[in-house]
């Protein structure tokens, strides 16, 4: 039929939809990996470069002591030479993204190979993107282990980044319980480079900095937190001038105060800011999304699939399991009728309905010939009529057609 | 690619350091030194063209990335409408009834880790499915016997749903013993026959004689009529999955896992909700989630788990709340569509001549 082969015609590029983060995160990392190269090279450029020139000129001209030459000249081997590791270190990390990213896209480019979504081959690869969405789910919600081991089952390596999200989260959890302060720091240093040069991108870096400062002033180190203050503070006064003039304002106040603004400065609260600033700036960073993707198929799942019988009085999975006529729906499921009931219904503009239709004098209704067949299965006597989800036993004549127009 | 300039770099540096160690004159060093800067620049030079095309690949790369997912941002879901604590639940089911254990058990201690919460895997569950595995692990052996022994302890609910599944067991095990063994064994085959068979004969008559007339070919049985019973490939999976289908139905679980068939709706689905989301954003309406999803979603046939009525009158589809109503004349409307159109005493429906009262009107359930 026509319609059925509408609708079940793949369009890859509308599959690829869910998809962005799985290529687009190895093509940030590879841009941290080059910027950071970049970086280093230019600096150790300028620095030998100029080293060797004053170290030539002087010996040229005499004016240099031999041994202090040679310990100039080692220095810039030891830099060559950690330079040369950096640039190994990276090239081992960049051939294996590379590779990964090649098995994604390979992945992905199966898709284009697969004309029908009820083709066995999409299933399988419908399977495959399950078990990656739900390691991606499991790693961002802290069950690394979870995740590990779904990853290790099904040979999931290539296609997931367990690492990625660990490393995320494991300081956005120590930032919540306060103890990830130099942590997350040492996290913005080393991605500066990789921000886009836009105001109040460096926010995750100002709160931090400014949660030092609070921490100083709370164990009454107001000297240190003065420096503090004038060293990372205030020259971001035009950007964040609320915050560093409310900031100046706490040195009049012990952590106990029941003033506002300062109050709040002082709250535990503050941990869970930032923590949920960290993990929001390293996903914009790595172009990943703001919620597991999990959770957004889930929920289009969930509104596609869903009808009002789902949820309908008439109709529980105990009783929808009595009968084999009946195929238990996904939404009327254990798993997922809970969490589709606060959840729209799919809109349908087409009746669907058995075919030939016939109506109990309980009101329920069945397809005549599926009625016929499964009764005759259940060794009903012939000219008996029993319903096969209540149990209501009827003779044949009691059935009546029903018309859906 | 940056490898191969670091080597030659540090080739020519150590080249010309030790020549500057190893030469007890030390008036060559000025010189020495004075040549070495220029590979050494040379060296840099190449390392930064290498990073240039670097840079230019990353760029082409970016660049595709670009084309490919330019202007296809996710639909923005509404997060709350999701309880996380029915997420982990599905999940923690889904693991169960894909029969990964392990992993649905580091998932049950992550969980506990996290939130000191007791199991989130219900114990029963955990033994139905291991029971089931068990099963279905005996079956790839070839080895019935578990499958036949849990058939016949459910044989109650299995035929009060009107299932196949006891005899497609039993003759599964009669084909295999008469063509899986060898030597094959029709005797042995007709033991098996004689004492399983008579249970079946009432509801199976016609599949009985079936089997029995295939042994009037035997050894011939790949030319006969009966070949497609006894030469299956796919039998034993297909007797997996009804076994399966079966199993989870007597759970009240459906067949298939709910978490797989949801994601892969969605999917499908996304495109449809993204393109609707993006309009009514050009229009500046606000995505509202009421009761019903404002865009029809098509999906494959087999998506489809329960009757829809849409009422013509009314065009929406009929709940609980306004449930389909059938007329005398077996027409069905919407509940609200017949308040409307039965305002009198006597009305006439809308798709014949035959008219009714409105108590006459039966509620019906599809």
């Amino acid at each position: 039929m026509a319609e059925d082969f509408i609708t079940t015609k793949l369009n890859p590029d509308n599959h690829l939809l869910l998809e962005q983060p799985l290529i687009r995160l190895h093509y940030e990392l590879s841009r941290k990996n080059f910027k950071s190269v970049q970086k280093q090279v230019e600096h150790d450029r300028g620095q030998i470069l100029s080293t060797l020139k004053t170290v030539a000129n002087a010996a040229l001209s005499g004016s240099q002591d031999p041994f202090q030459a040679l310990a100039t000249v080692e220095s810039m081997i030891n830099r060559l030479e950690a330079l040369g590791q950096k640039l190994q270190a990276v090239q081992e990390n960049e051939k294996r993204l590379q590779a990964k990213s090649r098995q994604r896209i390979k992945h992905l480019g199966e898709l284009y190979t697969m004309q029908s979504l009820i083709d066995v081959k999409y299933e399988e690869w419908s399977r495959t993107r399950l078990d990656r969405l739900l390691v991606d789910y499991l790693v961002r919600h802290g069950f690394g282990n979870t995740a590990k081991e779904l990853v290790k089952r099904k040979d999931l390596e290539g296609l997931t980044d367990v690492d990625v999200f660990e490393e995320c989260y494991k300081i956005e959890l120590n930032l919540k319980t306060g103890t990830g302060l130099t942590e997350a720091l040492s996290w913005c240093i080393e991605h500066k480079a990789l921000m886009k040069k836009e105001r109040g991108n460096n926010a995750l870096e100002f709160h931090l900095r400014l949660q030092q400062f609070i921490e100083l002033v709370r164990k009454r180190k107001l000297i240190e937190a003065k420096a503090h203050m004038q060293k990372h503070l205030a020259p971001q006064t035009e950007m964040y001038q609320q915050e560093v003039f409310e900031a100046t304002g706490l040195f009049a106040y012990p952590p106990t105060t029941r003033t506002e603004p300062y109050v709040n400065l002082f709250s535990t609260e503050r941990w869970n800011f930032l923590s949920q600033l960290f993990v929001k700036t390293h996903h914009e960073l790595f172009a990943i999304p703001e919620y597991p993707l999990l959770q957004v198929a889930l929920w289009g799942g969930l509104v596609a699939l869903k009808t009002p019988t789902c949820h309908s009085a008439n109709n529980s999975r105990i009783t929808s399991s009595r009968s084999a006529m009946v195929t238990v729906c996904p939404i009327c499921s254990t798993e997922l009728n809970d969490l589709a009931k606060g959840i729209p219904y799919a809109h349908h503009s087409k009746s669907f309905v058995e075919n030939s239709p016939v109506v109990l004098p309980n009101g329920r209704v069945y397809g005549r010939e599926r009625l016929r067949a499964s009764l005759a299965k259940i060794g009903v006597a012939p000219g008996l009529i029993r319903d096969p989800i209540t149990g209501d036993v009827y003779v044949e004549s009691q059935l009546k057609p029903i018309y859906f127009p | 690619m940056e490898g191969g300039t670091r080597n030659n770099m540090r080739r020519q540096v150590d080249m010309s350091f030790s020549s500057v160690l190893t030469r007890s004159d030390i008036s060559a060093a000025p010189i020495t030194l004075a040549k070495l800067q220029n590979p050494v620049k040379q060296g840099f030079d190449n390392l930064g063209g290498d990073l240039k095309k670097i840079h230019r690949s990353l760029n082409d790369f970016s660049k595709a990335l670009d084309k490919r997912f330019k202007d296809k941002p996710l639909p923005t879901v509404n997060q709350d409408a999701l309880d996380h604590e029915l997420i982990k639940r599905a999940i923690g089911m889904h693991f169960l009834r894909e029969g990964e254990f392990e992993v649905a058990s580091a998932f049950a201690d992550d969980v506990k880790k996290q939130n000191g919460r007791d199991n989130i895997l219900s114990p029963h569950l955990v033994k139905a499915f291991k029971e089931m595995y068990g099963i279905l692990e005996a079956m790839k052996a070839k080895n019935l016997k578990p499958a036949l022994a849990w058939a016949r302890q459910h044989s109650a609910s299995l035929e009060a749903r009107g299932s196949d599944l006891a005899f497609e067991i039993s003759r599964l095990q009669f084909v295999w013993l008469f063509m899986g063994d060898l030597p094959r064994s029709l005797s042995k085959a007709l033991v098996y026959a004689r004492q399983e068979f008579g249970g079946f004969q009432s509801r199976y008559q016609q599949e009985i004689h079936e089997l029995a007339a295939a042994m009037a070919f035997s050894p011939n049985l790949a030319d006969s009529p009966y070949k497609r019973i006894f030469y299956n490939e796919n039998a034993w999976e297909e007797l997996g999955q009804s076994f399966t289908k079966e199993f989870c139905s007597l759970l009240g679980l459906s067949a298939d896992s709910p978490m797989y068939i949801a994601v892969t709706a969605g999917a499908i689905a996304l495109p449809v909700l993204q393109k609707y989301q993006s309009i009514m954003q050009l229009k500046r309406t606000e995505w509202t989630t009421e009761d019903e999803l404002p865009v029809e979603i098509p999906l494959p046939r087999n998506y489809r788990f329960h009757s829809i009525f849409v009422c013509p009158v009314s065009k929406e589809q009929t709940t609980d709340e306004n449930p389909p109503m059938m007329m005398p004349c077996g027409h069905v409307v919407a509940k609200e569509s017949l308040d409307m159109i039965s305002k009198s005493i006597r009305f006439k429906c809308p798709y014949c001549p035959s008219e009714s009262k409105p108590a006459d009107a039966r509620r019906v359930i599809i």
